[in-house]
């Protein structure tokens, strides 16, 4: 990637930068809704997403590793800036394959991305109008302008995004009417995403709480984002036009604007919105600590004093969990290479790992999957179902599996003095040693490393470290 | 009044066993004198009441018995959470790192520390799958990680790497059913500690009993290793 001339500047955003503050907006995230689905109807893009996205079966996850990546894509020191775009460009380099219909995508497509960048811009344009403060042309312009230099940063040019604002719309409304389908993707984010969300991790011990708000949140998450996507897209996608969901649409992005607009900054901050759904993130004490705190109390009130449930321990996964909530990365019901891909990816995005250890984890997985695929894929269709991981997991754990483990170890290991220890060990978790460690020592060794994830991956132990990093 | 008492419950199995009873019927009659000592050492005063309920040496007892009692464990936390919580009682758990603890009932555990961790009347500390040395030797490890050197460590700074080190020192520790042995409770914490020994098994345990044992505590003379003139006198000025 050879950098532009903006790049070489220390700040290209500049400090005053439009995008930046975007970002932190939890406001944003309606945009960013609105923007997935428009991506998605993008041929290649909803291809790709379907096949290799983990997006239906772990959104929380994936919103956090997006909202960093972007933070870090925007960060005022260059370094950071292009690290995170060489990342970026990994992780999509590898991202490819073709469609139902034999159709090639490919996630490092420059037309597919300057889309994606596209319908970002749109949608914030489109935020700020929604929520009664519509951006005059000078702001609108210069945030145009930071939308193609984030492209820039990741393509090394901006050249499939039309130079000005004034150029841009027809390219938009071009794409829109000629190249904008019905894919998969989009129903599956519309119908099946928001129906399904799984629980954010605050209200993972509450289920019964959060089948309860999703039966309300999930129908009317689905009818805002689409009553706030353009007219003609709505007609050729044949998306349902439900009474007052346009009134319900407008209320919601008002009602955003003008949080946004009333609120103290730090409670409408991202930042907060996303420690107050995963205590895991939280950084420092936020406005919401208190709130949390508190919540948490009433959480753990509600657990106490509901009838119990039986005693029976889950010290193993049942098979079928296990399959459902860390084999199969993707939700499509078998394990395949975007499934161990996802895995290997959301550990070298956790462990912000350089490319040669990147590259030495994903060629660990890629074996892996080759052993599986030799030895479990007992009809040659090119995937391991449930039933077939199930009938070998009691000869695994094999050569190849462990050999993952001892990558995972390497590169965790960030000290190289052979033992895991505390801060290494919360870098790969998130969280502090705990009833995890049964041993005498406080340290990992590399053969209590492999043991445990060995059995963790065989779902003979259940592991609330592993579960929260592959789950 | 002492600020920190401790009680190490014993006796359940000869009380059950007097009325040939399965010793865990022992276990189950012990709650009654928990949820009557709580209460009594709350009124009392006592704002830091500690309760030695499951021993690291504990697991060596017969399976059966020891799943009865995570069981009733369990159940009494359930049962007795809310009151608890109403009365202003914080509640901690000491020890706790074994994984044959079953994980509904370190969910239950947490909870219950979850929902009182604000309250301050009264601390109620239960030890369990506790023992004194290893938490020695964990804060001893602690000590050694964070690089202190050697001639800064005093009995200070060594008490700060231990579990809760806001802790006072435990003041009185009530052995029930006679037996007089320390058992590797709370090592660290009982060195100064008075210790009385009534005859009554735990489960047979009541307020009065514990009212006499405060009494007691009062009547004698705590002289912390002096010999020439009490240093506190725990007397009728309290």
């Amino acid at each position: 990637m050879t950098p532009t001339a903006a790049e070489e500047t220390l700040d290209v955003f500049g400090p005053d930068s439009m995008l930046r503050s975007l970002v932190n907006e939890a406001r944003w995230g309606l945009a960013v809704a609105r923007a997935t689905v428009l991506e998605a109807a993008y041929p290649q893009i909803g291809a790709a997403l379907i096949g290799n996205s983990t997006f239906v079966t772990y959104p929380w996850r994936r919103l956090r590793n997006t909202l960093t990546s972007t933070q870090r894509l925007l960060d005022p020191d260059q370094h950071v800036r292009n690290r995170e775009a060489t990342r970026l460009n990994r992780l999509h380099a590898r991202i490819a394959g073709s469609d139902p219909q034999g159709r090639r995508y490919d996630a490092a497509d420059a037309e597919a991305r300057a889309w994606v960048v596209a319908t970002l811009f749109e949608s914030s344009v489109t935020m700020y109008r929604l929520g009664g403060e519509s951006l005059d042309r000078t702001a609108t312009d210069r945030l145009y302008a930071e939308f193609r230099t984030v492209l820039a940063l990741l393509e090394g040019n901006s050249d499939h995004l039309p130079p000005t604002v004034r150029e841009f719309w027809p390219y938009f409304d071009d794409i829109v009417h000629h190249r904008l389908e019905n894919t998969e993707a989009v129903r599956v984010i519309l119908f099946r995403l928001f129906a399904n969300v799984p629980a954010p991790p605050l209200l993972r011990n509450s289920p019964a709480v959060w089948a309860a708000s999703r039966a309300v949140a999930g129908p009317m998450a689905a009818a805002i984002t689409i009553a706030s996507l353009p007219e003609p897209l709505c007609r050729r996608l044949a998306l349902p036009d439900v009474p007052g969901a346009r009134a319900l649409m407008h209320g919601a992005y008002l009602g955003a604007a003008w949080a946004s607009r009333l609120l103290p900054n730090d409670w409408v901050s991202v930042e907060s919105f996303m420690s107050l759904l995963d205590p895991d993130h939280s950084r420092e004490a936020g406005p919401w600590q208190g709130v949390r705190r508190k919540a948490g109390q009433a959480a753990a009130l509600f657990r106490l004093v509901t009838p119990a449930p039986d005693e029976d321990d889950p010290v193993t996964y049942s098979a079928d969990r296990f399959f459902a909530e860390v084999l199969d990365q993707t939700g499509d019901g078998h394990i395949a290479w975007p499934d161990l891909a996802a895995m290997a990816r959301e550990i070298a995005t956790r462990l912000d790992l350089d490319e040669p250890d990147e590259e030495r984890l994903f060629n660990a997985y890629a074996a892996w999957w080759r052993e599986l695929q030799a030895g479990l894929d007992s009809d040659g269709d090119g995937r391991v179902t449930r039933q077939e991981y199930a009938a070998a997991s009691t000869s695994l754990p094999s050569a190849g599996l462990i050999k993952v483990a001892d990558v995972l170890f390497d590169v965790t290991d960030v000290d190289d003095d052979q033992a895991i220890d505390a801060q290494e060990y919360q870098k790969l978790f998130r969280r502090a040693f705990h009833r995890d460690l049964t041993g005498t020592a406080d340290t990992y060794s590399r053969s209590a490393f492999v043991r445990q994830f060995l059995s963790f991956m065989s779902g003979q132990q259940h592991s609330t470290a592993y579960s929260s990093l592959l789950t | 009044m002492p600020r920190h008492v401790a009680c190490v419950m014993d006796g359940n199995g000869r009380w059950a066993a007097q009325r040939s009873l399965p010793r865990t019927a022992g276990h189950e009659a012990a709650e009654t004198a928990v949820i009557d000592v709580i209460e009594a050492a709350r009124s009392a005063g006592v704002t830091w009441l500690s309760l030695y309920a499951f021993s690291t040496e504990n697991w060596r007892r017969p399976a059966g018995e020891v799943d009865i009692l995570m069981r009733l464990v369990r159940r009494a936390i359930r049962k007795h959470a809310p009151a608890l919580h109403a009365r202003g009682v914080r509640c901690r758990f000491l020890g706790m790192s074994d994984p044959r603890i079953p994980s509904r009932l370190v969910q239950d555990i947490t909870d219950l520390m979850t929902l009182t961790s604000d309250n301050r009347q009264m601390t109620l500390t239960v030890a369990f799958d506790h023992g004194g040395r290893r938490d020695i030797v964990q804060a001893a490890r602690s000590l050694i990680r964070t690089a202190t050197p050697a001639e800064q460590v005093t009995e200070a700074t060594f008490a700060q790497h231990l579990p809760y080190p806001d802790t006072p020192d435990v003041d009185l520790v009530i052995r029930t059913s006679g037996e007089q042995r320390i058992s590797n409770f709370m090592l660290w914490q009982v060195a100064y500690a008075e210790w009385v020994f009534p005859q009554v098994l735990w489960p047979d345990f009541r307020a009065t009993h514990l009212w006499e044992c405060l009494d007691a505590y009062r009547r004698r003379q705590r002289r912390f290793g002096d010999v020439r003139r009490p240093t506190t006198t725990t007397g009728e000025e309290s």
